[in-house]
């Protein structure tokens, strides 16, 4: 369907350089984005898919700060002399962090918002604020306190949010990043949604493509701040051909058996303020053994991992660890493990390690270099990169992975399954909280879903159970084939 | 310290009033503790207090277990008072002096700290803070001051939690917080505030992107979608305020105990 009265955008060899940085995350980039089409941007971590997004809304410069050269035309005219505010009656992003984007402390105020600073009248408001619920699926949740949603709700409101604004250009910033597969779905329905009304140019950053073919989109790939490949129509084969769709075949050889298991969670139950997260959970982990922990977002992964590590008591019920106390723990925000000046002593926070040491494990995160910079200065890839290495540098028989792939690309994604694997053969048990489910399929050894029910064995059976009981987002069959 | 005190939906008492009419009764409790010389008003303040929580649907264990600290803190502070002010007649003399002046002086003072702090925390209990923006945006108050309150109790419970994973973090890393000596606190205030400072610095990018990607501050103006308008739960409050007044300026005149 094409866009009657949408919005071109034009960019003229567009760079950008942060005050910050020495290299440009952005270098010559020119695109011409029309009417009523999507457009999909993607490339590996770092590539500037989001400078892309920021500077198209002028928020770089004018609230980043970073050097631009080149020229953005919104139907034609530059957006030098314009306002943020201006090009947002016009664009509207919506964020990869669902719970940062949000402003107001009510659902119906948060979607008015937008509305109200255009000054339109209250029967506008209104109108706009009920229509966005319904296209958003979400007019059940108009009374809700925001601070009570989901991930997947707060994004929906979010793109509620937008929408409301009657912009003519969505963009869509890793919307999912964040998100439990089940809440991910939805994002990508109401996006296929909005494609089909005609009304919107959409353009998407999406590490997750397969999903996003149903809606006929051009591709734009990015790397190292240029444009490398584009496609005005892609298909699977596309993808796979320019790297961006990744098989994970991982091989698990057999364990050696072991007498003493590294952790037994016997009968736990927890919950947070009379509402219980799980009762009676029980498992075993094994010397070497990989369990992927999935489920919706709220179901208590994290929280099981907090309990683990000691950071919590359960209710009732008792864990048992085998072997060093310590546990080597990442976060799902690395800057809240960071604590020192540069790379070099923040290792150290650990325990001292040689030069070689450092080096070494540094090339092999793919932060060589950076031993003396200041870790809050990486981007957050690279923190979650440098916070991992640092819990594998502990050495422990236990890691505790808290979704350690998101804003990764394929080859940083790699890295980290060679680090597992290698951690693996020395007899690691290892946890990983991860949404990315065709990986975790492939990966682990077995899973354990929580969420209304409990599923726990062997990766094939808990799949074949989580099928059967309607779950197939939770499945990688979902991810891999039926959307393609 | 005070536990978790936040606003949450109600339709009792209180909540079913306009939040213009909750800052009135605020500034009644405020003008009667610091007015009003007479410690009997003050109690009597307290005690209403105590009700307006009942009425507006809050449990009051809950309420004394949230605020147990500053309940603590009101003894000390009589206690203080009671044994540091020697003018008066004597009532105990065992190595230390309790006299009727200081017993005064204490309840006046433990009074007027336990109804400041417990009238604030009922009002932030009961008054929804987007609807107050939005009022204090009805009197003409610039909005870009209004949304400053909305947007500082956003992060009130961001920062709790924030503070909670980075202690969290240490205890994992197995890093001693603990405060012995100037360099110990240095070393603390740079593990703990340095990671809080850098959340609390991308949240706020975040949500300034939100805000003007979604125009905040284009127009001078901005509509108010919902209206608040004075009902008859506003007047009994507005009521209540003028009695508060009252009574404290009689108390004031005829120096009631």
């Amino acid at each position: 369907m094409s866009c009657v009265n949408g919005t071109r955008i034009t960019v003229n060899s567009l760079s950008v350089r942060y005050a910050d940085r020495e290299e440009s995350a952005l270098c010559g980039v020119s695109e011409q984005i029309d009417p009523g089409e999507v457009l999909v941007v993607s490339g590996p971590s770092g590539c500037g898919k989001s400078t892309l997004c920021k500077a198209l809304c002028k928020f770089i410069p004018e609230m980043i700060p970073a050097h631009v050269e080149g020229e953005i035309l919104i139907d034609g005219l530059s957006i030098r002399d314009i306002r943020s505010q201006q090009i947002a009656t016009q664009l509207g992003l919506v964020q990869q962090d669902p719970d940062s984007q949000i402003c107001t402390l009510n659902v119906w105020q948060e979607v008015a918002f937008g509305p109200e600073n255009l000054c339109l009248s209250r029967e506008e408001v209104s109108a706009r604020v009920e229509e966005c619920l319904s296209t958003a699926g979400i007019s059940h949740l108009a009374d809700r306190e925001t601070t009570t949603l989901s991930g997947g709700e707060k994004q929906r409101v979010a793109i509620a949010s937008i929408l409301a604004m009657r912009p003519s250009v969505v963009l869509l910033d890793e919307p999912t990043a964040n998100l439990d597969p089940q809440g991910a779905k939805a994002i990508f329905e109401i996006m296929d949604d909005l494609r089909k009304k005609g009304k919107y140019t959409l353009i998407v950053v999406e590490h997750r493509l397969t999903p996003l073919l149903q809606m006929h989109p051009r591709l734009l790939l990015l790397s190292g701040g240029k444009v490398v490949a584009r496609r005005s129509s892609v298909c699977h084969k596309d993808l796979e051909a320019l790297g961006l769709r990744a098989d994970w075949d991982i091989s698990l050889p057999l364990l050696p058996r072991a007498r003493r298991a590294t952790l037994f969670v016997d009968a736990v139950s927890f919950g947070y303020e009379g509402t219980p997260l799980f009762e009676d959970l029980s498992f075993k982990l094994w010397p070497g053994e990989i369990l992927g922990i999935i489920g919706p977002n709220g179901s208590g992964k994290t929280t099981l991992l907090r309990l683990i590590a000691e950071l919590e008591k359960p209710a009732s019920g008792r864990i048992v660890r085998d072997g060093d106390p310590g546990v080597g723990f990442i976060f799902q925000q690395p800057h809240q493990q960071i604590f020192e000046r540069t790379v070099r002593r923040e290792f150290e926070v650990d325990g001292s390690i040689g030069r070689k040491d450092l080096h070494c494990v540094l090339e092999g995160a793919r932060l060589a270099g950076l031993e003396n910079a200041p870790p809050l200065s990486l981007s957050l890839g690279e923190q979650r990169r440098l916070t991992f290495a640092i819990a594998l540098s502990r050495n422990s028989s236990l890691l505790l992975l808290d979704e350690p792939f998101i804003g990764q690309d394929a080859k940083n994604v790699s890295w980290i399954i060679s680090q597992l694997l290698a951690a693996r053969r020395h007899g690691t048990a290892t946890l990983v909280v991860s949404h990315d489910i065709p990986l975790v399929a492939s990966l682990c050894d077995r899973l354990l879903y929580l969420g209304e029910r409990t599923f726990f064995g062997e990766k094939d059976e808990v799949l074949s159970q989580l099928r059967e009981a309607g779950k197939r987002a939770f499945t990688p069959t979902y991810w891999e084939q039926e959307q393609a | 310290m005070i536990a978790k005190v936040s606003y949450h939906k109600g339709y009792a008492g209180l909540h079913r009033v306009t939040p213009m009419a909750n800052v009135l009764l605020l500034v009644g409790f405020l003008v009667a503790v610091l007015v009003s010389p007479s410690i009997l008003v003050k109690l009597g303040v307290f005690l209403l207090v105590i009700g307006l929580l009942v009425i507006s649907g809050e449990r009051v264990g809950s309420f004394l277990s949230k605020t147990r600290f500053v309940l603590l803190f009101g003894v000390v502070l009589f206690i203080a008072q009671a044994f540091s002010i020697r003018e008066g007649t004597v009532l105990l003399s065992r190595g230390f002096v309790v006299t009727d002046c200081g017993l005064l002086a204490g309840a006046q003072m433990a009074f007027r700290f336990l109804v400041i702090f417990s009238s604030s925390i009922l009002f932030v209990l009961v008054t929804d803070p987007d609807r107050l923006a939005h009022s204090i945006e009805q009197i003409g108050i610039p909005y870009r001051y209004s949304f400053v309150l909305v947007l500082s109790l956003r992060f009130v419970p961001f920062f709790r939690k924030e503070y909670r994973t980075v202690r969290d973090a240490q205890q994992v890393r197995g890093i001693n917080t603990s405060i012995h000596g100037f360099g110990g606190l240095l070393r603390s205030i740079r593990y703990t505030l340095f990671p809080l400072l850098v959340s609390g610095l991308m949240r706020v990018d975040s949500i300034a992107i939100s805000m003007k990607g979604r125009c905040f501050g284009l127009y001078a103006k901005r509509t108010i979608a919902y209206k608040e308008h004075w009902q008859r739960a506003d007047w009994a409050v507005l009521f209540l305020f003028c009695l508060l007044l009252a009574t404290s300026a009689l108390a004031r005149k005829y120096a009631w105990l």
